[in-house]
């Protein structure tokens, strides 16, 4: 076992809406991230990957909890601002919409050494120039598109575009929110075996958040099941796939479409019934690793 | 077998292409010519005036166009054709210059005013309020009551920091906009301070839409000026610009001297109006909708 | 979000006028205070440079210039909320007073130039958009941007050059002929300078007006009123007046202080003894109280006019009473 590089302890985000309406995006969930490992996030859209993934990464103030990444207390402002710096370098993040995240009015190269520029580090590889063309081979794009604008990029080259800025900074952590979920399938494809590929080479520590299991068992080796801003179920990809414990799981896992018509047709989708869902208990390990959200003894 | 697959529609001829543009259609090119010929005038005024601008004559005084004179002289004898070029500098300079000013206030307060939080913003945008409320001509005489002797600079001062409001409000707008899109949320995650952001990713953004409001602050900054220097709180006569030239025009009426007033006015009206329709054009290309106050 | 008490909505309102102007009056204050110029001297004129030193700090004690700035607010404060706003330095007299024989020339000037401007440019701005792309719409919109340009106070030049000077049909300043003088003669006063406080601004209302309508004119409904078989003229008059109405109303809130600034100018080239005239006086001879209360006017009707414009198109599109949506606050 190696060392643990995040760990997250009853995390909770609560947005106000309006005067006395409060929404639990997160509630109270907690898991750890070891260093080298891909750990993926799945979830249905609004269970709350995003805001626990915007509050790792500083960008959310969480209500309560703790993040403890090596040991900093990220939360405790007066800790976060004296590694600020260490903080900023060391944890990346990845967006979404690849459009939106880089700036239509900036070219590749300007891009991709922006965190060089703001941190004022020296290249490694001599000019700013010559470091952004290193970082866009290594996402496997020719140099000859340094002088572009985003906006004369496909969808899947901006987000290599912003997958070369955040690797650029040699990061331990990376965040990336949903970064496949707004390309085509087949570029999706590309996008997982270069996520594979990088992850090995650089040995980076990968939270990857998805709604797509699939892509998940493909790529992670451990993973998070979040519903309604609760963790219910975490373990080894394995063992999360093959005895799913939780009902929630149990019909995600039910819902994955198989590439074979013969027993495709035969595969009967479980429903889970959200309302029966009780919010009061807490995560039990059921086996080596695996834990599953519980009240009591019964699921 | 031909009339089972009629291709519908693919024998109509296609319209023929419309005619390549010239580089200068819709360009204001009379104003932007109009008004090179008066900023490189007064550039290089030294080259071509036939008098001393300064010099009072005063045997010569409130003489009317003529063959030596050719747009007559002033009061004080002193030849108006060399004045409007040597004049038009410090005009010039005075609108450039309280721009630049108005500018670098209005983007550095309108960025902070749309970026701040809520309570701060509210705040702010509270004491442009007040500060618009003050009629300007009172805010110019306060100000130049405490920056003491008119120079080109303190008016300069005065006029950009009256005039920054109504741009730091279109500036906080945008910023409003801008500051919640990915790219700043990923630059200041990056660790980006306050400058960086606002260098790098607001101000290229937003630069475009105030371009037009800069132009014209350009204008109302020469009229501010001739306005000061006409009711005696601008420049002093001796320093020369198109504005103390017609502060001479009280007693120019008295001797009913025409060409005091009409010659530099037509200068002044004729600079305003090939910014106003440079802007007018600036405006057109940014896409913006004429008519919001 | 629609507010359900109009009494909280207005009070809310009242109170932030009432925040505005008391933040006014410390700023106006300040400034006043801190300026260079020796009150003294424009009290007692040439007197004040030959005092001793103990008459100098007698004089300061009478006029109470001799204690710290917050003390002097405070007390400023309590005599205006009692009406007092103090002496005029140079006018020796009740600053009210002073204030109150002028103003009465600024409101009839300010009053029928806001009159004018704004019936003729719903006017002006109705027969353009009848005309749209016309010769007519085209010359008026030309001749409009090229008298947006001229500086106010060269027009007037110009024009007390060519219609008092060479033509001499008009006076070219003051408000009426010294020694006497009925309405008549106070109406030939008010030629020129309303000439060009109307001309400075009649183009700029008429052009949104204009817009405003074609805006509407474009709109879904007027071409269900042509459907139904109204008239172009019916349509005009009927719909889209009505629509542009709020918005009318509106700008004629916001033009407020705009001609008022116009005026100032105006009436400083045309000695016109009016707000604008005792206001240039008064920085010139740095009589603040006078200078202060003006200041003071000036900024609470404009802050006044702002509300209402507020008020007015809060009326007109609810959706800008709620503000933003919730945002997202950051840390780091």
């Amino acid at each position: 076992m190696s060392e643990i590089l995040l760990d997250v302890q009853d995390l909770t985000h609560c947005f106000r809406l309006g005067r006395n309406r409060v929404l639990r995006a997160v509630d109270g969930i907690s898991f750890q991230l070891r260093k080298g490992e891909i750990f993926g996030l799945v979830g249905e859209s609004g269970s709350g990957k995003s805001t626990a993934a915007k509050c790792i990464m500083n960008i959310l103030h969480p209500t309560a909890g703790k993040i403890r990444y090596l040991g900093i207390n990220t939360c405790d402002p007066r800790q976060f601002r004296s590694h600020k710096k260490f903080l900023q370098i060391s944890r990346q993040i990845i967006f979404q919409d690849s459009t939106s995240s880089l700036n239509p009015r900036m070219t590749v190269a300007d891009i991709i050494t922006e965190p060089l520029m703001i941190h004022h580090i020296r290249p490694p590889r001599g000019s700013l120039r010559a470091e952004a063309a290193y970082q866009l081979k290594c996402v496997g794009m020719d140099p000859g598109y340094l002088d572009k604008h985003p906006a004369e990029l496909s969808g899947g080259q901006r987000q290599r575009v912003a997958i070369a800025r955040s690797l650029g900074m040699g990061p331990e952590l990376l965040v990336a929110d949903e970064p496949i979920a707004s390309l085509d399938v087949s570029i999706q494809a590309q996008m997982i075996n270069l996520f594979k590929h990088l992850q090995q080479e650089h040995g980076f520590t990968f939270l990857f958040i998805a709604h797509d299991l699939a892509v998940v068992r493909y790529l992670c080796d451990r993973v998070g099941v979040m519903f309604q801003g609760k963790l219910v179920e975490t373990g080894p990809v394995g063992e999360v796939f093959s005895h799913p414990l939780h009902p929630y799981t149990q019909a995600l896992l039910s819902a994955i479409p198989i590439p074979d018509p013969r027993r495709e047709r035969k595969r009967i989708p479980q429903f889970f019934d959200s309302t029966a869902f009780d919010r009061e208990g807490q995560l039990r390990e059921v086996s080596p690793g695996h834990m599953v959200f519980q009240k009591g003894d019964k699921l | 077998m031909d009339e089972r697959f009629i291709l519908v529609g693919a024998r109509t001829p296609l319209p023929p292409p419309p005619p390549e543009k010239k580089w200068y259609a819709g360009k204001p090119v009379f104003s932007m010519v109009v008004l090179a010929v008066i900023i490189s005038g007064c550039l290089g005024c030294e080259l071509f005036i036939p008098k001393d601008p300064v010099y009072m004559d005063l045997f010569h005084a409130v003489e009317s166009p003529g063959r030596e004179f050719w747009f007559g002289t002033d009061t004080m004898g002193r030849d108006i054709f060399s004045m409007i070029w040597f004049g038009g500098r410090v005009s010039l300079a005075i609108g450039f210059l309280s721009t630049a000013i108005s500018t670098f206030l209005a983007i550095l307060f309108g960025a902070a005013s749309g970026l701040a939080p809520r309570w701060l913003d509210e705040l702010l945008m509270r004491l442009t309020e007040i500060f618009l409320s003050i009629p300007s001509l009172l805010l110019i005489i306060l100000l130049q009551a405490i920056l003491g002797k008119a120079g080109v600079l303190s008016i300069s001062l005065v006029i950009g920091v009256t005039g920054w409001t109504s741009m730091a409000k279109v500036v906080r707008s945008e910023v409003r906009r801008l500051r919640n899109s990915e790219y700043v949320l990923a630059s200041r995650c990056m660790g980006a301070g306050f400058f960086h952001v606002l260098l790098r990713h607001l101000a290229p953004n937003f630069f475009s839409s105030i371009m037009f409001m800069v132009v014209m602050n350009v204008r109302s900054a020469i009229a501010a000026e001739s306005t000061l220097s006409f009711i005696g709180l601008g420049l002093p006569l001796e320093i020369i610009s198109w504005g103390s030239m017609l502060s001479l025009s009280e007693k120019a009426l008295l001797s009913e001297a025409w060409w005091i007033i009409l010659i530099p006015g037509a200068f002044l009206v004729a600079t305003m109006l090939c910014v106003t329709s440079i802007g007018n054009w600036l405006r057109g290309e940014s896409g913006q909708k004429s008519g919001n106050l | 979000m629609r507010q359900k008490n109009p009494f909280l909505y207005y009070g809310r309102k009242l109170l932030g006028f009432a925040v505005s102007v008391f933040l006014l009056s410390l700023v106006v204050f300040c400034t006043a205070r801190l300026a260079p110029g020796d009150p003294l001297v424009s009290y007692y004129g040439d007197r004040a440079e030959k005092m001793t030193p103990q008459e100098r700090e007698q004089a300061e004690a009478r006029l109470g210039l001799d204690e710290p700035i917050h003390v002097q607010y405070v007390r400023w404060l309590e005599n205006a909320a009692c009406g007092n706003f103090g002496i005029s330095y140079k006018y020796k007299t009740d600053v009210i007073s002073v204030i109150a024989g002028r103003l009465p020339n600024t409101l009839i000037l300010g009053g029928t130039a806001f009159l004018l401007i704004f019936a003729g440019a719903l006017a002006l701005g109705a027969l353009c958009a009848w005309n749209e792309e016309n010769f007519l719409d085209r010359t008026v919109c030309k001749v409009g941007t090229i008298v947006s340009c001229i500086p106010e106070f060269w027009l007037s030049l110009v024009l007390i050059l060519v219609f008092a000077v060479q033509l001499r049909w008009l006076p070219s300043s003051g408000a009426y002929t010294i020694g006497g003088g009925g309405l008549a003669d106070r109406a030939v006063h008010l030629i020129l300078p309303l000439t060009v406080t109307a001309a400075g601004h009649l183009w700029y209302y008429a052009y949104m007006i204009r817009n405003k309508l074609l805006e509407e004119i474009r709109s879904d409904y007027v071409l269900l009123a042509k459907a139904k078989g109204l008239s172009r003229r019916a349509v005009l008059f009927q719909h889209c007046l009505r629509g542009v109405l709020p918005t009318y109303l509106s700008l004629m809130a916001i033009s407020v202080p705009h001609i008022l600034g116009g005026t100032y100018i105006v009436e400083t080239v045309f000695s016109y003894p009016g707000i604008g005239t005792l206001s240039y006086e008064s920085a010139r001879y740095q009589d603040y109280n006078l200078l202060m209360l003006l200041c003071l006017i000036s900024g609470s009707v404009v802050i006044l006019c702002n509300i209402l414009a507020q008020i007015i198109s809060e009326w007109i599109d609810p959706r800008m009473r709620s503000g933003e949506p919730p945002e997202v606050t950051k840390h780091g």
